[in-house]
């Protein structure tokens, strides 16, 4: 390894299900914005909060694909050394994409949905976000009482348009996590999407 | 709290692998996830799918409620309640309101579950279909296509015998329009209560391999005819202790001579009733 490994959860039992929980609370309730801030810092362009996601998932079960601009030898040589994940190259084959607004339609598109015997055999995103200001978006679906107003910034309208195909699979499709440096929320493939000014 | 264990007893491999599925389940809802279920230092039968997902949920800072047939001082949510003390050192509570998680076998509490709580339910057999269909290729299929006709089927053949549907407990629903799924030997009086619930329930069925889930605010619709409409039970007199005409009620035989009253099984919420009426 070429340079020195950064840690990560100090200790990683207690850790982990706190950063688990925050996960099962944003994807049981789809866009809601949650703090999660773990106790290390993860190697740049990682967010520490994209690194708890990935230390509390993936293991050598779950094959990770990374975007261009994270495919960075040092977070490529943490999260191998901290998941033991195999670096996958091929998105439909990958459990865990990584990704950044300029490449998460493409991801989207290409990951897997599962099956219709087993649509749990089907791939998550996580889109690091810079933040959750910009386009407002409302959502309706399991989790969400009536209705919940989410916004995130940088998506193009063909990753929301993926997306709304995505809900359309249902009970197939791939579910998302958005990172932003210290939150996350997510949306499974269960939440109905619309776009400020669409019918 | 014992050390020599990792946290909440299961290794971080076994949670990482409970936590995707749990996952899952919640994106999913009412489908039943397969995981591979871990010996567990109890037997089956003894909520070893409800513990596991416990386990894989707990926080240090959580605290656990266990009931069983609605008490708290049943041998088996006793050895619970210790066995998550012992492992997680989290704190444990009677109370409904208290509990940010409460494991459950064969009943949800009376009192109005909160969105930051979490109902974690025993399950002994998650396939509704299982009963018809003994095969699970065939089961997985019919989930697949919805093909939920022999379950009607089922259910109609209880009217044409009793004159009604005579399923009184682990009654069939449907979660978010999709997946006819089977919500545990609860009584069908606790069915309305998984409905449009603020709380994240999860099921658990450890000899099974199964996970699922009903995330908050999400239809359960419990199946019925239009000419023999779902209904629950009914008691013609109220609780023997609080007088409660609302919650569902155990019978308790007094003597020999057939004597015998009829009170809440809801033990924590049959105490707060009594308190608040002295
Ligand atoms: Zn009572």
């Amino acid at each position: 390894m070429s340079t020195e490994l950064l840690s990560g959860f100090t200790d990683h039992a207690r850790s982990s299900a706190e950063a688990f929980r925050v996960m099962l609370d944003a994807m049981a309730q789809p866009g809601r914005i949650l703090p999660l801030t773990p106790d290390f810092a993860a190697p740049a362009p990682l967010f520490a909060s994209t690194a708890a996601i990935c230390l509390t998932l993936c293991d050598y079960d779950t094959p990770l694909w990374l975007d261009d601009s994270l495919r960075e030898t040092a977070v490529i040589d943490y999260l191998r050394f901290h998941t033991g994940a195999r670096i996958e190259n091929d998105r439909p084959q990958a459990s865990f994409l990584l990704c950044t607004p300029a490449t998460a339609a493409e991801a989207l598109a290409q990951a897997s949905i599962g099956n219709a015997e087993y649509p749990d055999a089907s791939a998550t995103l996580i889109i690091q976000v810079p933040d959750f200001s910009g386009d407002r978006l409302t959502l309706k679906g399991p989790g969400i009482k009536d209705e919940r107003v989410f916004t995130t910034a940088g998506l193009g309208a063909r990753f929301w348009a993926l997306m709304d195909e995505n809900h359309q699979l249902f009970p197939l499709g791939r579910d998302v996590y958005f990172a932003a440096p210290k939150e996350i929320a997510a949306l499974p493939r269960s939440t109905q999407i619309k776009r400020e000014g669409q019918a | 709290m014992t050390t020599g264990y990792n946290f909440a007893y299961l290794n971080e491999q076994t949670k990482r692998m409970i936590r995707r599925a749990l996952l899952k389940a919640v994106a999913i809802p009412g489908y039943q996830v397969p995981f591979a279920s871990r010996e567990m230092p109890m037997p089956y039968g003894w909520g070893t799918g409800g513990v596991q997902v416990t386990a894989s949920i707990l926080t240090p800072q959580d605290t656990l409620k266990v009931i069983d047939q609605g008490a708290d001082d049943t041998t088996n949510a006793v050895s619970i309640r210790k066995f998550f003390v012992r492992t997680a050192g989290v704190a444990t509570t009677e109370e409904t309101e208290k509990a940010s998680i409460i494991q459950t076998r064969h009943r949800v509490p009376e009192a109005a579950l909160r969105e930051d709580q979490i109902l974690v339910y025993q399950v002994p057999i998650p396939e509704p279909l299982r009963f018809l269909e003994p095969r699970e290729t065939e089961t997985r299929k019919m989930h697949a296509l919805e093909e939920y006709g022999i379950m009607h089927v089922k259910l109609y053949e209880d009217i044409a015998r009793h004159g009604h549907i005579a399923t009184a407990y682990a009654y069939p629903a449907k979660v978010n329009g999709r997946y006819v799924f089977d919500p545990s030997p609860i009584p069908k009086f606790d069915n309305p209560k998984l409905d449009d619930c603020a709380a994240l329930q999860l099921f658990g069925a450890g000899r099974e391999k199964r996970i699922y889930a009903v995330p908050p605010y999400t239809k359960v619709r419990s199946l019925d005819f239009e000419d023999h409409p779902f209904s629950v039970q009914k008691w013609e007199e109220p609780c023997a202790l609080c007088g409660s005409t609302t919650t569902y009620l155990d019978e308790i035989i007094l003597d020999d001579k057939g004597k015998r009253m009829f009170v809440c099984s809801d033990t924590d919420h049959c105490r707060k009733s009594q308190e608040k009426a002295a």
